[in-house]
């Protein structure tokens, strides 16, 4: 009984840990649609892109504004759009697959942010902006977050029968519907939103982390798309409350606890899962 | 139903024959020909407004959108996609506006006529490629348009398979649909269907199957 107290107490004692855990609930709930779709859609590495994309504008947003939560949301999410749509139109303009542009994109805007936050003089913490801190949510950030979490939640169950048809057949949903542009744009609106809410709670890199590795995991599970949101979505969860466990009783940085466990959950579903996992006989794959 | 005015397609700067002028009328049942590379397949991504021209324009009778179903080589595909092959069927229901009773009818219907019944759970990676095209032309059955652009559909398709497409072509042939066939198959072409479009590079010949295709015998290797 006493052990699984310590599962619980620290939110039940602590207002901090409370509005932490909630955060990351919401987030791990919006992220992870979003993630699935990402893989399948064969764009996991927008989301590393877009998170130094952010970077830049949130300087630029603390170099003009200080520390306040709408300077750097407007200026995160100013430059994420930017870079993730800089990197689409050269793709779409000069063929250059996606992966490298994306791939050029992110050195040059990790860059441009260390050196604004250089010029800017001020010491804002580099580590703080990349790996954040869960236990610095805010009761604004709070509200934040859920209403990101809501907003995504509701527009991913509108655009989700267009988008998924735009991801498997999109010659197919051309001949039938105009949707697909706006659907693909929507989303990644969407992935850029949910990077820019979720860089001031646990960090740029770290919410990635929460958005990708749960729903890498998933596919180990199941093979239907429903179930693989909602075991990505579970993944998420799991992740953010053992990892604040963990960050609290061993006085670990949060953001870096909650990815390490999402790392863990991945690996278990490598190793274990039923769909294609490693211990699965025959394997999808052999080195013959 | 299609009026192609002085058409050029191809990549740019690089047209595929010169303008051609060409009608299908409504109701047709048309095969296109010609050897690999020479744009079959462009043609009627053009047709279907999936690839803009170089030059001219392609005028249907129809709007492009809802009344146009397209077949593409089946490739394109990404076989890891969760979903089952139920719920690739009947993403033709798009746009449609009948009660889920009938569709549900009607899918199982089309899943019957296309002999899948009993594969409807499988995931697109448990499919054979057979399997995935009769699964692609069943989608398109749902969709019940007026103009078919079918690209290569008798690929992968077994002799079984093949004979119950044709079955299928014929009965939308019957049905007043216009249809637009992409076919390596010339002596099934001969037999089969009564119209067709020659593409070579010096231009393009519309007529009858049994003239064109007995006029060239070594195209049949293509």
């Amino acid at each position: 009984m006493l052990a699984a107290a310590h599962l619980w107490q620290p939110f039940h004692e602590f207002v901090f840990m409370r509005r932490a855990l909630l955060g990351g609930l919401v987030l791990a709930c919006s992220t992870a649609p979003l993630g699935v779709f990402l893989i399948l859609r064969r764009m996991s590495l927008i989301g590393d892109a877009v998170a130094h994309g952010i970077l830049p504008g949130a300087a630029l947003g603390f170099w003009f504004a200080g520390l306040s939560l709408p300077a750097l949301t407007v200026g995160g999410l100013g430059a994420g759009l930017g870079m993730a749509g800089l990197a689409a139109w050269i793709t779409r303009r000069t063929g250059l697959r996606e992966d490298a542009s994306l791939a050029a994109i992110y050195p040059i805007s990790l860059a441009c942010g260390v050196l604004i936050l250089g010029i800017a003089g001020k010491r804002l913490d580099l580590l703080h902006l990349l790996f954040g801190s869960a236990l610095a949510v805010d009761g604004p950030t709070l509200t934040g977050m859920v209403w990101v979490s809501a907003l995504s939640l509701i527009a991913m169950a509108f655009i989700y029968k267009p988008l998924l048809l735009d991801t498997l057949d999109p010659l197919f949903l051309q001949t039938v519907s105009r949707l697909g542009p706006l659907a693909h744009g929507v989303f990644l609106t969407l992935v850029v939103l949910n990077l820019v809410i979720g860089f001031q709670a646990i960090g740029a890199l770290m919410v990635v982390g929460l958005m990708m590795l749960p729903a890498a995991a998933s596919r180990f599970w199941s093979r239907r798309l429903p179930v693989l949101i909602a075991i990505a979505a579970l993944l998420g969860c799991l992740s953010v409350w053992l990892g604040l466990l963990l960050s609290f009783y061993y006085s670990l940085p949060s953001g870096p606890a909650i990815v390490l466990v999402a790392g863990g959950l991945y690996l278990l579903s490598v190793v274990f899962g039923p769909v294609h996992g490693l211990l699965r006989r025959p394997p999808l794959l052999t080195s013959q | 139903m299609i009026h192609c005015q002085a058409l050029r397609w191809g990549a740019p700067g690089q047209p595929l024959t010169p303008d051609v002028d060409f009608e299908l009328a409504k109701g047709s049942l048309t095969a296109v020909i010609g050897a690999n590379g020479s744009g079959k397949s462009s043609l009627l991504k053009v047709i279907a407004g999936l690839q803009k021209p170089l030059m001219g324009k392609v005028i249907l009778d129809v709007p492009r959108k809802g009344s146009l179903s397209f077949l593409p080589q089946q490739q394109h595909l990404d076989r890891q996609f969760p979903i089952s092959l139920q719920e690739l069927v009947a993403a033709g229901f798009w746009g449609s506006t009948q009660s889920p009773e009938t569709r549900r009818q009607r899918l199982k219907a089309v899943l019957e006529n296309w002999c899948l019944s009993g594969l409807e759970q499988r995931p697109l990676m448990a499919l054979s490629g057979g399997e995935l095209q009769r699964a692609l032309l069943a989608r398109l059955s749902l969709a019940d348009a007026p103009l078919l652009l079918l690209d290569e559909p008798h690929a992968a398709l077994d002799e079984l398979g093949q004979a119950l497409l044709w079955k299928h072509i014929h009965a939308w042939h019957a049905e007043g649909r216009t249809q637009l066939i992409v076919c390596h198959d010339l002596a099934a072409v001969r037999q089969h269907i009564p119209q067709t479009l020659l593409i070579k590079s010096t231009g393009c010949v519309l007529g009858s199957s049994v003239d064109l295709i007995h006029q060239q015998p070594h195209t049949r290797v293509a």
